[in-house]
């Protein structure tokens, strides 16, 4: 290919680009802040985890949410809570269950009670589900309230969140209303097959 | 979008004998029982820098992957191609954030990244140096890059990091959608008057040579392409993920009666295709900066890196700390 010396890309027509400067590295935090994601498919079904987003709040975070996880699938409430706000078990292997091997919790704590978001992963490589909330006194003691009431298969990993840490739209659900009206986004909208047969058809004749 | 992530050299970090051989062990053993690794196993040093890289290139491909077909957004034929570019460029860059997200799980923070991309010490996928000049162009890269690419990700899917097959199993349902409107695009100019007939196969012959090249040069098949292939790193050889395109995507080409720019493509007597070898030689100049684009593509990108940065810095929270993403 040849070296096209004006650009086919407006932007760098119009806003006469430098292509030659040297750009100083991005300093800690240019990125902001990283949130947890969770999406139900429909109502009543369990939250589950799509994935994480950087911004700088909850409100924000929320934005890009509903854009990079809900613009696409169908989606009735989300979830978003701060990464750090999220506290972890280990990761059990496939088929067995962390909540078998717990660390150590000498004595319940002597904190205020409050109510966790328990999170479950069932297999490695899969999502984590919301399996119910519990009432604790810390997220170690979450998990072993969570034991005795939520256990009902193995878990490989368990997320636990105050309830208080997480941001939920449940109310404006009209928001993803038209999601399944924009057909240019999906595949079934292609009906390029009978494009090709009509052609095929008219070559032949 | 994009893969490529295995296009480029490795990493020539090799030394597994420095690895605890009990913890080496128990974490080839957890790969051949068929699970995934999550962010806080343990795992060698190798498979941790090879994904990151892997991962980052493949990040990297998906943003700038968006250009090209970004600028031809305005000059869509039609509101109704338009909405659709739109979207898929829209996927595209939203490709880019959950690719950054899984390779920051391996420790590797999106500054970064993004700061090895716009100086140019990251590397993307080699195409997208290249211009769109028509409006074909674009549609060339919707249906045959992405294809490409998807032949790639279903590949990587099946890896063993678990963010990153997670990431991957969203974009390739999320791919389903430019592979049928990239075809159904170029069927739509295959299939109609004699200038868009000549349009798309125009950009057919400009785009075919970086196509033959999307795979990246064959592999040199070493212990270290072993380990990694044993670990479920890389999981199809250059050259298989190009004979698989071949297969794919030739016969769909040559139905809409459109030519192939390489007298020496057929299938010989074993069932493989044979063709004419790329110019790797191009493919390496090209990569290393000297492409009809790299510079503006690199410009582009560092722009709104920078001229974003103070809306950023304006909304950080005083007392905002960073914690790498989960899963």
């Amino acid at each position: 290919m040849t070296q096209n010396s004006s650009s086919i890309d407006p932007r760098v027509n119009r806003l006469h680009l430098e292509t030659d400067d040297h750009p100083t590295p991005k300093p800690a935090l240019d990125q902001l802040e990283t949130f947890e994601v969770f999406h139900q498919k429909k109502v009543g079904a369990a939250y589950t985890y799509v994935g994480p987003v950087h911004a700088a709040n909850e409100e924000i975070a929320f934005l890009f949410a509903k854009e990079q996880y809900s613009r696409r699938a169908i989606c009735s409430g989300m979830w978003v809570a701060k990464t750090q706000h999220v506290f972890l078990s280990g990761y059990a292997d496939d088929a067995t269950s962390i909540y078998d091997n717990l660390p150590t919790l000498s004595e319940v704590p002597n904190a205020a009670e409050q109510s966790y978001e328990i999170f479950h992963l069932k297999k490695r490589g899969k999502a984590h589900q919301h399996a119910g909330s519990v009432t604790a006194r810390s997220p170690l003691h979450a998990l072993y309230v969570a034991k005795e009431v939520l256990q009902t298969s193995p878990a490989v990993n368990v997320w636990v969140i105050a309830s208080a840490h997480v941001l939920r739209q449940e109310q404006d659900q009209d928001m993803w209303a038209t999601t399944p009206d924009k057909k240019y986004r999906e595949a079934m909208a292609y009906r390029v097959q009978d494009k090709i047969e009509k052609f095929k058809a008219e070559q032949k004749a | 979008m994009y893969g490529g992530g295995n296009v480029f050299e490795a990493t020539t970090f090799d030394n597994l004998a420095q690895e605890d051989p009990a913890q080496l062990a128990q974490f080839e053993a957890r790969i051949a029982r068929g699970e995934k690794i999550e962010p806080t196993d343990w795992m060698p040093q190798l498979y941790r820098k090879q994904l990151i890289r892997m991962i980052e290139q493949h990040a990297h491909s998906e943003i700038i992957g968006a250009l090209p077909e970004g600028a031809w957004i305005t000059r869509a034929p039609g509101f109704r191609r338009k909405l659709a570019q739109m979207a898929k460029v829209q996927d595209e860059v939203g490709h880019a954030q959950l690719l950054y997200s899984a390779a920051e799980t391996l420790g590797k923070t999106r500054e970064q990244m993004l700061t090895d991309l716009i100086n140019g010490k990251s590397k993307y996928s080699n195409v997208f140096n290249y211009p769109a000049v028509t409006w074909a162009d674009s549609n060339t890269i919707s249906w045959l890059i992405d294809a490409g690419a998807i032949v790639n990700q279903l590949a990587n899917a099946k890896g063993s990091y678990g963010p990153y097959c997670r990431a991957l199993d969203r974009i390739c349902a999320e791919e389903a959608f430019h592979l049928k409107y990239g075809h159904d695009a170029v069927v739509h100019l295959a299939t109609g008057s004699p200038i868009q007939r000549s349009m798309i196969q125009a950009a057919l012959n400009r785009w075919w040579p970086p196509i033959m090249t999307f795979f990246g040069p064959p592999d040199k098949m070493s212990t270290h392409t072993e380990t990694l292939m044993r670990w479920k790193v890389k999981m199809a050889t250059n050259d298989a993920c190009r004979q698989q395109f071949l297969d794919m995507y030739v016969p769909k080409i040559w139905e809409l009666g459109l030519t192939i720019p390489d007298p020496n493509l057929h299938k010989n007597e074993h069932g493989e295709w044979e063709y004419t070898e790329p110019d790797w030689a191009e493919f390496k100049r090209v990569i290393n900066g000297d492409g009809p684009c790299n510079a503006e593509r690199l410009a582009v990108r560092r722009t709104s890196e920078e001229r974003g940065a103070w809306v950023r810095q304006a909304l950080l929270a005083p007392k905002a700390t960073y914690v790498k993403p989960l899963a």
